[in-house]
C-alpha cells in the first residue's frame, strides 16, 4: 500500500498495489479530475511533487514529452512505487454516488445487436450500482491494458453489468471478448464517467450515437423512461451508421414505452452505396447534421448526451457549441480521444 | 489622443519582465486574468483562462503564434484569438496591445469578453 498526499491540502489516500493514482483516489472519495481513464484526453494530468511513479502507457496521446519534462503525469496511467505527493485539480463534480470498485464478473450471456456489435451480460456479486451512461473498465487475463466500455443497462439489484461492444479487427480486447465462452470471468472496475443522465434537468433529452456509442444512450433512455419526472420530457435518439446494416433494430433494443411522449428515432447512414439494394428509406448524411433539421426548438433548449467515434463526437461538439451556442454544461459525453 | 498617449493605455507589466516564449499572467481590476505574450514580433495580450476547460494558458506552451493549453492541448492563435486545435472551439479574447514607456499596455477602456 502506498500513501498518496495532495500537496497543499490535508487530503491523502491509499493506493493498493497495481492500482492507478486516479482510480485509487476516486475509490477513496477524492474527486481527482478525469474523463477517459484511458490515457487519451489529458484531463487527469497531475504534477508529481515527490515520489516515484510507474507509467503504464508511456506513449499515451493525452500527455506530451514537454509535459513530462515539467513533472506532469497522467493519473490514470500512473502507479505509485511508494508514498508520493502530487498536485491535482480536485472537485466534487468528478465524484458520483457509487465509488468505483474492482470485482470479478462472470459472462452470463450475449446477444447480437448488429452485424458487428454484440451485447455482453456480465454478472457480479452484489447489486450493480451505477448511473445511467457511466462506464467500467474490463480487464481480461492476458490483455495488456484495461478497456473502457459503457454500460447499456441501468442499475439493478441482480448484479448485471451489460456492455455493447463492436468487433474491431485491430482491438485485442474486443477480439478476446468475442471469443470468451459464457461462464468465463474478467475483472470489472467501475463505475466511472460523468456523462450520466441529469435527472434534475428540465430540458428535453437528445441522445446521439454512432457505433457502440449506442450502449450508454440505451441506458440513458431507459433510465429516463423509468424516472417519475424525466419520463414526461421529450426524448430523441439520433443514430449514425455507415450503412443500413449498422443500424440496430431499436424497438427490440430499448424498453422506453414509459416515455410519456414516446421516443423520436432518427437513424442516418453516411455511405449511400451501402444502402443500394436494401429497403433503406431513411436519411443519408452524418448524424450531427440531422440535429438542427429534426429538433423543433432552438438547440440551446435541449440536454445533449452523445457517444461514438471521435470524428462524430468532435463534429457534434463543434455544431452545438460553435454554431448553435449551446452552453457547454448541457453537453454530456466522454472524450475517449 | 494618440497611440502613445498614456491616458489611452492601461499598463499591465514591464515589457522587460516577459520573456519570449514564457507568457506572464496578470490580474487587473475589472477584467478576467490576462496572459501577456512576448512573441518574436512584439507583445500580445489575451484572456488567460482557456475557453474550453478553465486552465491557465500561461501554464501552457507557446509555439510560433500559438499557445497550447496545458490541460487538454487545445490551441489558440495568440494574435487573433482563433481556436486552432480541438478541443478548443470558441476563440480566446485578444486585447489591443501597445508598449508605452517600457510597459505592456492594453486599451484603457478594454472590457471583459
Amino acid at each position: 500500500m502506498s500513501t498518496v498526499s495532495l500537496a497543499g491540502t490535508e487530503q491523502r489516500f491509499t493506493c493498493a498495489p497495481g492500482d492507478t493514482l486516479l482510480r485509487a483516489g476516486l475509490r477513496a472519495g477524492i474527486g481527482l479530475s478525469y474523463e477517459c481513464n484511458a490515457g487519451s484526453c489529458g484531463t487527469c494530468k497531475i504534477d508529481l511533487v515527490s515520489g516515484e511513479l510507474d507509467d503504464l502507457y508511456p506513449e499515451a496521446p493525452g500527455i506530451k514529452p514537454r509535459d513530462r519534462e515539467r513533472g506532469r503525469r497522467l493519473a490514470c496511467q500512473s502507479v505509485p512505487r511508494g508514498d508520493c505527493t502530487i498536485k491535482s485539480r480536485v472537485a466534487d463534480t468528478y465524484l458520483t454516488p457509487n465509488p468505483p470498485r474492482r470485482a470479478t464478473a462472470r459472462l452470463e450471456s450475449t446477444r447480437d445487436i448488429t452485424h458487428d456489435i454484440r451485447e455482453f451480460a456480465f454478472r457480479v456479486d452484489g447489486p450493480a450500482a451505477f448511473l445511467a451512461g457511466q462506464y467500467a473498465m474490463l480487464v481480461l487475463s492476458g490483455a495488456a491494458a484495461p478497456r473502457a466500455y459503457s454500460m447499456s443497462n441501468t442499475a439493478n439489484a441482480d448484479g448485471f453489468w451489460k456492455f455493447m461492444i463492436r468487433r474491431t479487427p485491430t482491438g485485442a480486447v474486443s477480439r478476446a471478448l468475442f471469443e470468451l465462452p459464457p461462464g468465463s470471468t474478467v475483472e470489472l472496475d467501475g463505475p466511472f464517467g460523468l456523462a450520466y443522465l441529469r435527472e434534475n434537468s428540465p430540458r428535453d433529452i437528445v441522445c446521439i450515437a454512432g457505433g457502440s456509442g449506442i450502449a450508454p444512450m440505451a441506458a440513458i433512455l431507459e433510465a429516463a423512461a423509468e424516472h417519475e419526472h424525466v419520463r414526461h420530457l421529450g426524448a430523441w435518439l439520433f443514430y449514425g451508421g455507415r450503412g443500413p446494416a449498422d443500424v440496430p433494430a431499436i424497438a427490440d433494443l430499448l424498453a422506453t414505452h414509459h416515455l410519456e411522449r414516446g421516443l423520436e428515432w432518427h437513424p442516418v447512414v453516411s455511405v449511400p452505396a451501402l444502402a443500394e439494394g436494401t429497403d433503406w428509406n431513411g436519411e443519408f448524411g452524418f448524424v450531427h447534421e440531422l440535429l438542427p433539421k429534426k429538433l423543433p426548438r432552438p438547440l440551446p433548449e435541449y440536454e445533449f448526451y452523445f457517444a461514438g467515434p471521435p470524428p462524430m463526437v468532435e463534429a457534434t461538439i463543434r455544431l452545438l457549441i460553435a454554431d448553435h451556442k449551446v452552453p457547454q454544461a448541457q453537453l454530456h459525453f466522454d472524450r475517449f480521444f | 489622443m494618440s497611440d502613445t498617449d498614456p491616458s489611452t493605455w492601461r499598463p499591465l507589466c514591464a515589457a522587460i519582465d516577459v520573456d519570449i516564449g514564457t507568457p506572464m499572467r496578470v490580474e487587473t481590476e475589472g477584467l478576467p486574468p490576462l496572459a501577456v505574450f512576448h512573441l518574436e514580433d512584439g507583445f500580445y495580450v489575451t484572456d488567460d483562462t482557456c475557453t474550453h476547460g478553465e486552465a491557465s494558458l500561461c501554464d501552457g506552451f507557446v509555439d510560433g503564434d500559438e499557445v497550447e493549453c496545458p490541460w487538454h492541448s487545445g490551441k489558440f492563435c495568440v494574435k487573433d484569438g482563433t481556436a486552432t486545435a480541438f478541443p478548443a472551439i470558441e476563440p480566446i479574447k485578444v486585447y489591443r496591445t501597445q508598449v508605452v514607456d517600457g510597459r505592456v499596455c492594453i486599451e484603457a477602456h478594454s472590457a471583459a469578453a
